[in-house]
């Protein structure tokens, strides 16, 4: 069973705001998620958003998309995106869909090469 | 001597015991004019009240009066007394008529509403209309394929469902009630002029025939006619109100009916854009492909894959995508992924630049959906096979080798359709005879389920499986790899799930003439 989706927003004093994100982010919720974000980017003066993943189940295409569209969305307002306490799976998620650099600002691993640290047979 | 009862504002009679009146007051006089001290009862009333017992109430008419006979004995005979209960009648036979109608109402929309089934909406209609309404019903359904959809209950209660090629025009009002011509509700028509196919067999002689319009949701759902025999073939003010009320519930749930049937079709129509292209067989390689869409919703998926075969000798270009979503927009986004990737076969020898190109193509939409895909350029080279492998967001393909060896393959790109900018590695593999190159859709690695029921079939596990499968045809592969997926999944819910199997011939010879690969 997929888990509810729970988002709770907590101002981060000065001009950051955090939204904990808990349970599965899917086709199911991730209209959720944009819409608490897109809430959120409306504040004035915001300078920094931070999802907080570390509750984060799983994250599916769809909520991939709602992530790409709250990055879109705060570039346009000015703000930063962070995504706190990425897991390992939403890691290799972006780092597959090649969206790692692009929402995270870390650079991406050259392909093939987190699937042979794993110790998959590799060529 | 003065009986109180003889200025009773009722009409009072009294009997001997050998039947003669020995005393009418005034009312009995002035409504049974007959009525006269000396004359036999049989002579003066109606037949019910002469022979009236006088232990208990007796009912009858007088002309057109309901009348309640109350007798009271005394010690000179009997005493009639009788009460017109014309109106207390009336009333409570409206009352009756207006619970009855209350409840058929109920039924009817209770079985209306219950089924979306076009058919069974024209069956239900017919039958409760013929069995409260009429003697004999018929739906008829606006034209479709130059035939009118009709479904007739007969007394007998059975219902017939028929197309009939027939002139609606032959029939007064129906013409206008299936085009949703507003508003004559209800329209009366000479029995003697129903053509035969509403007059029908076994009905007997008609006493009334009438026509309503089903009023649908915006669009005409249908008519309704209903049919009545001779013996009783009025209809009551009220029981046209009643019909209309009938119909506009049976209107609606047809037009329901209809609208849904509609739907199920378009998805019909882009599930089978959605299928699988035939081609099985590219120039000296071997395919098979399947795809098994997500069993949990009538949602369309958002998988699909596409071949396109080059001349001999040349490159061909085999596609899968992952449509990011379900349901019509992702089916939307497919048709418009598939149709661009044709159109940019001419620069399919440039993975990266054909990606790019897609890419601005789906930047003009919406922007908030993706697509991951894996292209893959496979060309015959003597025995071996040749393939420029280039993943967008995608999990990358996997080599199955025909000793056994099971590698990943080396590319990754950015998914195709949010991004300004993408960016993609390509790989370039060789098969040898035997090998074969594995592409597939998420709905295999992240099937939920196994032991536990809530685990990733995964990656890893693929792999792990795909040794064993070395050296088998791609048919038996891909069915192989969607049967694991499957199993892990147990009843679950399940994603799309798409596999395909690119693998080089053992021999240059049709697969039914090959020897064993091994």
């Amino acid at each position: 069973m997929a888990d509810p989706l729970t988002l709770t927003t907590t101002p981060r004093g000065g001009h950051a705001v955090g939204i904990d994100v808990r349970g599965d982010l899917d086709h199911a919720t991730a209209g959720e998620l944009l819409e608490a974000a897109t809430a959120v980017l409306g504040t004035a003066a915001l300078r920094d958003l931070h999802l907080d993943c570390a509750g984060l189940g799983l994250c599916d295409s769809s909520g991939l998309a709602a992530l790409l569209v709250i990055r879109r969305r705060a570039g346009e307002a000015g703000v930063r995106l962070h995504l706190d306490h990425r897991g390992a799976g939403l890691d290799r998620l972006l780092d597959l869909t090649g969206t790692l650099e692009h929402l995270t600002g870390d650079p991406a691993p050259p392909p093939g090469r987190t699937r042979d640290a794993e110790g998959v047979r590799g060529a | 001597m003065t009986r109180t009862w003889l200025s009773a504002p009722w009409p009072v009679l009294q009997v001997d015991a050998e039947g003669i009146i020995s005393q009418a007051n005034d009312a009995a006089r002035s409504l049974l004019t007959g009525a006269a001290p000396g004359v036999p009862l049989d002579d003066a009333v109606p037949h019910w009240l002469a022979r009236a017992a006088p232990g208990a109430v007796a009912r009858g008419r007088v002309g057109e009066s309901l009348f309640e006979a109350h007798p009271t004995v005394d010690g000179a005979g009997v005493l009639w007394w009788l009460m017109d209960v014309t109106e207390r009648e009336r009333v409570s036979e409206a009352l009756r008529d207006e619970r009855r109608r209350t409840a058929f109402l109920a039924e009817a929309s209770n079985e209306l509403l219950s089924s979306l089934n076009l058919d069974r909406c024209m069956e239900v209609t017919a039958r409760l209309a013929a069995r409260h309404l009429a003697d004999a019903a018929l739906v008829i359904l606006p034209e479709s394929g130059h035939r009118y959809p009709v479904a007739y209950c007969g007394p007998d209660g059975r219902v017939v469902r028929e197309n009939l090629a027939v002139d609606p025009g032959q029939v007064p009002g129906l013409e206008e009630a299936l085009r949703g011509f507003p508003p004559m509700p209800s329209r009366w028509i000479d029995p003697a002029a129903a053509p035969g196919w509403l007059a029908r067999e076994g009905l007997g002689e008609l006493g009334s025939v009438v026509v309503t319009a089903l009023p649908g949701h915006g669009v005409p759902a249908g008519a309704l006619v209903l049919l009545r025999r001779a013996v009783h073939a009025g209809f009551s003010a009220g029981e046209e109100v009643f019909t209309r009320l009938f119909a506009a519930r049976a209107g609606a749930a047809i037009s329901a009916a209809c609208l849904y049937a509609e739907q199920a079709s378009i998805t019909e129509v882009l599930m089978r854009e959605l299928l699988p292209p035939r081609t099985r067989r590219l120039d000296g390689v071997e395919l098979a492909a399947r795809y098994r869409p997500s069993g949990a919703t009538a949602l369309v998926g958002g998988d699909f894959y596409d071949l396109h075969p080059g001349a001999p000798g040349e490159e061909s270009l085999v596609v899968l995508g992952d449509v990011c979503g379900k349901g019509l927009e992702a089916a939307v986004l497919t048709g418009k992924i598939r149709d661009t990737l044709h159109a940019l076969l001419p620069v399919a020898d440039d993975h990266q630049r054909l990606l790019s190109m897609l890419n601005q193509v789906l930047l003009t939409g919406e922007r908030n959906t993706f697509v991951t895909l894996v292209l893959a350029s496979v060309r015959r080279d003597g025995p071996r096979v040749r393939l420029r492998l280039t993943s967008a967001g995608h999990a990358p393909p996997v080599i199955v080798r025909a000793g056994g060896r099971v590698e990943e393959t080396h590319t990754k790109g950015t998914l195709i359709g949010m991004l300004e900018a993408v960016t993609s590695v390509t790989d370039t593999v060789t098969l040898d005879p035997g090998d074969t190159c594995l592409l597939f859709t998420d709905g295999i690695t992240e099937a939920r389920g196994g032991p536990l029921g809530d685990e990733l079939f995964g990656e890893q596990q693929l792999l792990e499986e795909l040794e064993q499968c070395a050296g088998m045809p791609p048919e038996a592969l891909t069915e192989r790899v969607q049967m694991l997926a499957s199993e892990w999944a147990g009843g679950g819910d399940q994603d799309d799930m798409a596999v395909i199997a690119i693998t080089a011939p053992v021999e240059p010879r049709p697969a039914s003439e090959r020897s064993p690969a091994r």
